[in-house]
């Protein structure tokens, strides 16, 4: 800016110096010439007059280095020079002033000398003799007075030059000065100078709309901050080049980072291989999932490419906690085994006995016991497909009939069902107690009752006790059926309420269970939203103790 | 200029990471073949070796395109010859989980109590790579330190290892053979331990500028 005033002042300060320069020349040098001419003229008229008298006698009395003096005869030929030998001089008569004397009685002429510096006057006078008396004086031209001023005028230039300077970088500081001292929050209590009021006005227009824009766009980083924060699913944005743009607090956890890998590539963040092949996929084909497991836990990795205007942008990477979801698939993968299983099992006894009567390959008198085997075995198999139904019931979860029930006689019966049982493996089963009634259901009151005690007696050693007792515990209505068993060992005393779950692995017919007794304890329990807690010791004895809520008021 | 300079210094760091991350499935892959004898896993090491090979080329090259054509100075220039002397060790990494997988192929099943031991110098050499890296990734030197300090640990392991197989080969000299091959591995891991070191070193130089080798 500084810059362009100053050639600005410049260029007037020059203009107007040539201007001045040129003017002043013109109008000095003419009045001089009218000047010189009229003074020539009369030292003309002397030196004629003189001349007349005396002749060429006055002409060598002048000595003047200004004035040159010619006297011509009237045919041209020069007779006398005050500065040449006149013989050396060629005939004048062609000479414009003396032709024009000769013609009209007096003439002027100028010529200019060969450098152009020197302009020479040559005034011209008939004398009455007919010969001309010339006069000549030379001065300096116009270019040679001002080759004369160009010191001055130099000298001005300059004072111009550090004039121009000096008050350009006064007058841009005056007026940057101000703009920048403008307070741009405020725009329009700046005290500037006019001038720069639409300015200002402007600036506090654009300013309010960038204060809206600005809310705007944070209140929408905040909704998407909140809304991502509230997640449980990890999410993570990233642009085309795989750098992070945003990555929500489920994110960060589960790949161990901080909000600090914003901005940074996604390598930093994860590096494993199966992840960056997932990745460079879904920026190619669009989508592609990856399972994998991170910090203990097992995650599904959704990616997609994002784009925009046919353009790829970038990418979102989405990650969904399957670890209960895996651990259920496991259960239920093991559950479907178990059941081909112990369905198998049977049926193959089945098979094999059948077949050996097809054959006719059994003697008559054990045809009794063939025929008797695929029986047991065909109970067998129908109880199993019974419980199975019955969990399946309770895994619906749908709402069978309620009623009050009274638990002592409840337990009588099932004790009374199983008596024939327990009196095979010589155990003795007992049912104590209190008169205790509840609402609830009263065959998987029953199913409770009676699989546990079947257990009981079933693991139980010759000559083994089974005490049933049922009490009212406050709310609560308490079942416990203790034995004097085998007991559990305590590895196993957490999971034997899975299905098929067995203590004895090798999944022995001779207990004739189907491993899924407890399971149904336990699911008939959670229907009446009771409690089921085990104690046991190995060679001691198994406690079970199912709490139910009665769920009536006692009068 | 300088914002070409930026994209190829991050095209850098993301090869190396990639680079590190190779080496550490590489390394998983041969201890998981080696505790589950599982041929088929440890006849998948060798084309992830040649990947590694690979990129080994590419950075280099990228690393002389970046010093041919953007002279850089100070911490780039530091960055850049880290990462030259870094990949020579990932790419060794690469080539001795190699040769552990090919020693597996030998075993034919051998299973015995010395493998708990190999096991767990395998993972303590799996933890070296994974934080070397890991330092490289978070130009962190304090972990950089650790994993030079964890080296001794594998060391010791080595001479356990040794000195289990000596009494081994003691008591059956039939067993001498595999007793080898398992001494074979051990050393192998004790030198990916050494190249994670050395990893760790550059890191460090990388970032303060002093290596680590020069120091005394």
């Amino acid at each position: 800016m500084t810059k362009k005033i100053f050639r600005s002042i410049l260029t007037a300060g020059v203009t107007v110096l040539i201007c001045s320069v040129l003017l002043v020349m013109g109008c000095f040098y003419s009045f001089f010439e009218t000047m010189q001419e009229r003074q020539l003229g009369d030292e003309l008229s002397i030196a004629a007059a003189a001349v007349e008298l005396d002749g060429t006698v006055y002409l060598e009395k002048v000595k003047s280095d200004r004035f040159r003096v010619t006297l011509i005869a009237a045919d041209g030929t020069v007779l006398y020079d005050t500065r040449t030998d006149a013989a050396s001089m060629e005939n004048h008569l062609e000479r414009e002033e003396v032709r024009e004397a000769i013609e009209s009685g007096s003439g002027i002429s100028s010529r200019y000398s060969a450098t152009l510096l020197q302009k020479t006057i040559y005034s011209a006078l008939r004398l009455g003799d007919g010969t001309v008396l010339r006069i000549s004086a030379s001065r300096a031209t116009m270019g040679a007075l001002l080759l004369g001023a160009l010191q001055p005028i130099l000298l001005v230039v300059l004072l111009m030059l550090g004039l121009s300077g000096v008050l350009a970088s006064r007058l841009s500081k005056r007026i940057v000065e101000p703009l920048n001292a403008l307070d741009l929050e405020h725009p329009l209590e700046n005290d500037a100078y006019e001038e720069l009021s639409p300015l200002l006005r402007r600036i506090d227009r654009q300013r309010r709309q960038i204060d809206a824009q600005l809310a705007e766009l944070r209140q929408k980083t905040d909704e998407f901050t909140q809304i991502t924060a509230g997640m449980n699913e990890g999410l993570v944005l990233l642009d085309d080049k795989g750098v992070v743009l945003s990555i929500n607090p489920a994110a960060q956890m589960l790949f161990g980072v901080t909000g600090a890998c914003v901005g940074q590539d996604f390598l930093t963040v994860d590096r494993e291989r199966s992840m960056s092949l997932a990745l460079r996929m879904a920026m190619t084909d669009g989508h592609s999932e990856v399972r994998a497991e991170r910090s203990g836990r097992e995650y599904q990795f959704d990616l997609s490419r994002i784009e925009s205007d046919g353009k790829v942008v970038g990418a979102v990477l989405l990650a969904f906690d399957m670890t209960a979801q895996a651990f259920a698939e496991s259960r239920r993968r093991e559950f479907t085994a178990n059941v081909s299983h112990e369905l198998k099992t049977p049926l193959q006894g089945i098979i094999g006995s059948a077949e050996l009567l097809e054959n006719g390959m059994v003697k008559s008198e054990d045809i009794p016991r063939f025929v008797g085997h695929i029986r047991a075995e065909a109970q067998r198999l129908v109880t199993l497909i019974g419980d199975i139904i019955r969990l399946s019931e309770l895994d619906e979860g749908g709402e069978l009939p309620a009623e009050t029930v009274e638990l002592l006689p409840l337990a009588q019966e099932a004790a009374e069902n199983l008596r024939t049982a327990a009196e095979q493996k010589n155990v003795r089963i007992t049912v104590s107690g209190e008169s205790v009634s509840m609402v609830g259901v009263r065959r998987l009151l029953y199913e409770v009752i009676y699989n546990l005690c079947d257990n009981a007696i079933k693991y139980n050693v010759d000559g083994g006790r089974v005490e049933l007792r049922v009490a009212a515990e406050g709310e609560n209505a308490r079942l416990t059926v203790r034995d004097t068993g085998i007991g559990i060992p305590s590895e196993h005393q957490g999971r034997v309420f899975e299905r098929f779950y067995r203590v004895d692995k090798s999944h022995s017919k001779e207990s004739g269970g189907t491993g899924l007794g407890l399971s149904i304890v336990k699911h008939a329990a959670a229907y009446h939203h009771g409690t089921v807690t085990l104690k046991s010791e190995v060679g001691r004895g198994t406690e079970i103790t199912v709490r139910l809520p009665r769920g009536i008021q006692e009068p | 200029m300088r914002n070409k300079f930026d994209e190829q210094l991050s095209r850098l760091n993301h090869e190396m990471i990639e680079m590190g991350a190779l080496c550490e499935e590489v390394i998983a892959r041969a201890s998981r073949a080696l505790t589950e004898n599982d041929k088929g896993l440890a006849a998948s090491i060798a084309p992830l070796d040649s990947e590694i090979d690979q990129k080994e080329r590419d950075i280099e090259n990228l690393c002389l395109k970046l010093l041919l054509q953007q002279q850089p100075v100070a911490r780039d220039l530091r960055q850049i010859s880290a990462a030259l002397k870094m990949i020579t060790d990932m790419e060794r990494i690469g080539d001795q989980a190699e040769d552990i997988a090919e020693i597996i192929g030998f075993l034919r099943g051998h299973q015995s109590e010395d493998n708990d031991l190999l096991r767990e110098m395998a993972r303590a050499t799996i933890r070296m790579v994974t934080e070397s890296v890991d330092a490289y990734v978070k130009c962190d030197t304090i972990l950089a330190e650790q994993v030079i300090a964890a080296d001794d640990a594998v060391d010791d392991y080595f001479t356990q290892v040794k000195e289990r197989l000596i009494g081994r080969i003691a008591q059956d000299p039939a067993v001498g053979e595999y007793a080898l091959d398992l001494l074979m591995i051990a050393k192998y891991f004790e030198r990916i331990g050494d190249h994670a070191t050395n990893i760790a070193e550059w890191v460090i130089f990388s970032v303060t500028g002093v290596h680590k080798g020069e120091e005394k």
